[in-house]
């Protein structure tokens, strides 16, 4: 199967039918998630909400191409990702998917600059380092090593390293997580002008509900299932939000 | 252009660089050894190899009593003889005031006019003699050199007891005289042996052999057959006291340098290895734990897109750079090192040149087997990269399973504290990774205990030869057989206190295919100053009806005490006698054979014949002792004891000998960089158990046992492994080194291990108090903060 993905069809970015993970077996199986099945339209801005351990960060996982699922169906346009293999996955993940952890998860012995390169070097069409820096308004900082940045600072690497392959779709994992409010509505920012003006579609997996009030579409999880799914008519801007 | 992946590469190697350069210069190790020794054999095989061309060294010796010039013609006659050249060698004696013992000398003809044939000389200083001078000489420069003699002084020398004054008009080397000895002596002394040039017709006169020669020498077609050459030029020359041709093989300089260079090769082919195995395993250790605290980054480049492959590619570069890294340094340190070894070669043997020569397939596989090993340790850590599912590697590690180190855990609990307990458990989870830590101290401290060992048991051969085989003080030559009566009128001498006699004989020894050319010793049944000893160190009684021989000669002939050997006797009537071997003694040096006297003699038909004797004698009387000996006309050469210990250590302390030393240091490298490197490794493993163990209240000291602990029970379980790897390394060693010119006896000493035991623990106090005073310095709260 070829895994040139360029041509998209479709408006929807994922759907997913009877997804389903299970951790370990027997007795000590854990089901993270139970059949879910959800529906995402390219281009929009989704929070996924749910306590810890309800299957938000499972099903992130599985549609970013981390993991695999135990059952059921996840489709990325018209391509299924419950049937590729680790290659088409790795290849699935180089071209369309930028992620942003809670722990930024830098390359310690790499610059700013560098770790966004990282990533442009195998990418098909990316933006320049320095612009995607300059994006996230770190343009004065890119020399600088990880330890000589602040949370805010490296998670907005993090934030540039993702866009700058100008991925389809990009996954947040509590990416303000760590942070202090002030800090947090930066990046938030920084990841809604992505949506907005590169049209990438976003999800993001957070704790903290407020971030919702920014979002195309917000999803809420218990217990390894969807338990609603609510479509925000007026968005607010990550300046507005109230922490 | 460096990619992003690259540059992590450069600031892991700076970041990791101690470790990195540790494991690099153990490679670095392996391939100097590897190459120096690959350049030491090459240089030396290429240099003989020259030198013997150049100056056309023959290759076969027949010498004779006398035999007329026109015999010459039938020799070239000899199917397989290119050229052959008749020479008069005889033997004398140099007075030198300033010694106290006449010294023994190789007096070797020069044709009058042209050139030389076979054996030509190198003439280093000075001039060639002059038509016509009969008193002057060339002289061997190391000889020369050893005493400060120079072209122009003059030297007084017996020949064919004559006394006579010589001038040196130049001083000479030959590829023939790389390294004497003189008889009775253990090793090559370039003080205790001369060789002198005359020209033919002055040697002639001075032994009585105008129009004839005492030594034939040949140069062989490609083709030749040595055997067959051999048997009809002893045919030829029976009848005019030929005492059997010899191929260069058995030409004492040649020996000797085609030992040393066998020795050299068996040593590249030990040492580097164990190197390379040790550095494979630390590198295995190195980049398993890299991998471990790295997990996060593997998983995050595989969340980017980064195949497992590539991902693997990064690290497997990692290790890559130190194994060539490692093997450059090696090649480089390696090629300064075997030349400056060359050198000292060169001085040593006498080349008047050195050609040093690296073969490149040597870097090519110093390189590709520290490559190859470098791999092998870093492919079975790699294989779990592969494992690694991006999102199991972006997850912390779950904390390790002590809980299946239980079974007799239980019971430790009762017995031992909280941070006892931390440690066995520890050790008790990855017994694999302790034992394999314990196997590459055990290493470094065997290969310490065999290093150390060969030098003990150097120094104790040296004692046991002398205080046990050779109790003389002197031993004398006589230039012609003598009858028994000349050991009276030694005994007569002043200052002599006990004579006993020898008689040595030119053999052939034979046991079916085995044969080994040598000479058979007789002496009295029980003497008292050179005696034959069981490996007990037991005198063992000479029998008249067998033959005893040294331990090396039972191996080459592949006999055993009971079957009869065959003896092909080169002297007189050259009679073959058949005997049984009826006990095997042990050696130091050479492949003698016992018989008593005066059975070898009867069976000679020579009754009461001698050709030389072992002296003990009064120190306060040596002076004029040695006056009167060097007066006495029968005595060709004399040996003093003393000297002969001297020499043979210093053998024992240059070239080959001298590797012991190089060995023990790089011994001492690698059980530091073991301890150490396990050290760091579990330092840095448990930077963060070790915080938390402060930050709840231990103090500096428990908390250092806890990791200290671990160390120590690693070096403990070290010994016994040491000990097994000495042992077998030892005897290897043994093995490949010994050969019928030198024994080395397998009896390493308890003190060894011992020794090695202090250099191990020495390393690990010191490896110890490095780590606790990072220990010390730790950070409590960055190190909890680290996210491992």
């Amino acid at each position: 199967m070829g895994i040139h993905m360029h041509q998209m069809t479709g408006d929807t970015a994922f759907r997913t039918r009877g997804l389903t993970k299970v951790y370990g077996s027997g007795a000590a199986a854990v089901h993270a998630l139970r059949g879910v099945d959800i529906d995402i339209p390219k281009g929009e801005m989704v929070v996924l909400l749910g306590p810890s351990g309800s299957g938000k960060s499972t099903l992130l996982n599985i549609l970013g191409g981390l993991d695999d699922a135990t059952d059921g169906t996840a489709q990325f346009f018209d391509h299924d990702l419950t049937a590729m293999r680790e290659r088409e996955l790795t290849l699935y993940r180089r071209e369309h998917v930028g992620f942003v952890f809670q722990f930024y998860n830098l390359m310690p012995s790499l610059t700013a600059k560098e770790n966004v390169e990282l990533v442009t070097e195998i990418a098909d069409d990316p933006m320049d380092a320095a612009e995607a820096l300059a994006r996230v308004g770190l343009k004065e900082r890119i020399n600088h090593f990880p330890a000589q940045l602040s949370g805010g600072e490296q998670q907005r690497v993090a934030i540039a390293r993702a866009v700058a392959k100008q991925p389809t779709v990009m996954f947040c994992d509590e990416p303000t997580g760590a942070l202090d409010s002030a800090t947090g509505r930066s990046v938030l920012n920084v990841l809604q002008s992505v949506n907005q003006d590169l049209g990438t579609t976003v999800m993001i997996v957070t704790h903290a509900a407020a971030t919702a009030a920014m979002a195309d579409r917000v999803i809420h999880f218990a217990d390894g299932g969807v338990r609603e799914v609510i479509r925000n008519t007026t968005k607010l801007t990550a300046d507005e939000i109230e922490w | 252009m460096f990619s992003a992946l690259d540059k992590k590469l450069f600031r892991d190697l700076g970041r990791m660089k101690m470790q990195a350069i540790a494991i690099g210069l153990v490679i670095a190790v392996g391939v100097v050894v590897l190459v120096m020794m690959d350049g030491l054999f090459n240089s030396l095989s290429q240099t003989k190899t020259t030198y013997y061309d150049r100056y056309r060294l023959a290759e076969v010796y027949a010498p004779a009593v006398r035999a007329p010039k026109h015999l010459l013609e039938n020799l070239a006659n000899v199917p397989g003889v290119d050229s052959v050249i008749g020479r008069i060698r005889g033997g004398g004696l140099v007075n030198l005031p300033q010694e106290d013992v006449p010294i023994t000398a190789a007096i070797v003809s020069l044709p009058d006019h042209g050139a030389v044939r076979l054996n030509d000389i190198y003439l280093a200083e000075g001039k060639q003699i002059e038509r016509g001078r009969e008193d002057q000489i060339l002289l061997l420069r190391s000889f020369a050199k050893a005493h400060g003699l120079q072209p122009g002084d003059r030297i007084s020398a017996t020949i064919n007891g004559a006394k006579r004054k010589l001038e040196i008009a130049g001083l000479a080397q030959s590829p023939e005289f790389l390294l004497s000895m003189a008889p009775g002596d253990l090793a090559p002394d370039d003080k205790r042996y001369a060789v002198i040039w005359m020209s033919e017709t002055s040697l002639g006169a001075a032994f009585d052999l105008k129009g004839a020669f005492s030594e034939a020498l040949f140069s062989l077609t490609r083709d030749a057959k040595l055997p067959e050459v051999l048997d009809r030029v002893d045919q030829i020359l029976a009848n005019y006291g030929g005492t059997g041709a010899y191929g260069l093989e058995d030409q004492t300089s040649n020996r000797f340098l085609t030992e040393e260079i066998k020795g050299l090769a068996t040593q590249s082919k030990i040492l580097p290895p164990i190197f390379l195995a040790i550095a494979a395993f630390l590198l295995n250790i190195v980049i398993s734990r890299m991998i471990q605290s790295e997990r996060e980054q593997i998983g995050l480049l595989k969340a980017f897109g980064y195949s497992s492959m590539e991902v693997s590619a990064h690290y497997f570069k990692f290790v890559l750079a130190i194994a060539i890294g490692g093997a450059l340094v090696g090649c480089l340190i390696g090629v300064w090192v075997g030349r400056s070894y060359a050198d000292l070669f060169q001085q040593y043997y006498k080349f008047p040149f050195l050609v040093f020569r690296v073969d490149p397939q040597a870097f090519i596989i110093g390189i590709l087997v520290s490559v190859f090993t470098a791999s092998a340790g870093a492919l079975f850590v790699l294989r779990k990269v592969f494992a690694l599912t991006p999102a199991v590697a972006m997850r912390p590690p779950a904390p390790a399973d002590y809980s299946r180190a239980g079974g007799f855990m239980a019971a430790v609990k009762r017995i031992f504290d909280q941070p006892t307990r931390m440690v066995l458990r520890r050790i008790a989870r990855h017994p694999g990774r302790a034992f394999g830590a314990a196997l590459g101290v055990g290493a470094g401290m065997g290969l310490s205990a065999a290093s150390i060992g060969l030098m003990m048991t150097f120094t104790n051969v040296v004692d046991q030869t002398f205080d046990y085989v050779d109790r003389s003080d002197m031993t004398v030559v006589f230039a012609a057989l003598r009858s028994t009566d000349t050991l009276n009128e030694l005994r007569s001498l002043e200052g002599v206190t006990h004579v006993e006699p020898f008689r040595a004989v030119p053999v052939i020894l034979r046991n079916g295919l085995h044969s080994h050319k040598g000479a058979v010793t007789g002496l009295l049944a029980n003497p008292q100053q050179y005696r034959a000893v069981d490996k007990d160190l037991n005198p063992i009684t000479l029998r008249e009806d067998g033959i005893i021989i040294a331990k090396p000669l039972a191996k080459k002939l592949a006999i055993s005490p009971g079957q009869k050997l065959f003896i092909e006797v080169q002297d007189g009537e050259r009679p073959t006698l058949q005997m049984p071997v009826v006990g095997v003694a042990e050696t130091l040096s050479g492949a003698p054979a016992y018989l008593e006297i005066g059975a070898l003699n009867r069976a000679l038909k020579q009754p009461n014949q001698i050709s030389g004797a072992y002296l003990q004698i009064d120190e306060k009387l040596q002076a004029p002792l040695y006056e009167a000996l060097k007066a006495m006309p029968v005595i060709a050469g004399a040996s003093l004891k003393s000297k002969s210990r001297e020499a043979f250590e210093t053998l024992m302390d240059q070239s080959a000998g001298s590797m012991r030393y190089v060995m023990s240091f790089i011994a001492a490298i690698i059980t530091f960089g073991i301890v150490y490197n396990s050290a760091r490794i579990a330092f840095a493993e448990r930077s963060r158990d070790l915080a938390s163990l402060r930050v709840i209240g231990f103090t500096k000291g428990e908390t250092a046992f806890v990791l200290l602990g671990e160390l120590a029970i690693m070096v403990i379980m070290a010994v016994p492994i040491g000990i097994a790897f000495g042992l077998g390394l030892n005897a290897a060693i043994v093995e490949g080194f010994s050969t019928d010119l030198y024994q080395i006896p397998n009896q390493i000493q308890p003190e060894a291990f011992g020794t090695a035991g202090i250099a191990v623990l020495v390393s690990s106090v010191f490896s110890g108090w490095m780590v606790k005073r990072n220990m010390d310095g730790l950070d409590l709260v960055s190190a909890l903060k680290t996210r491992e």
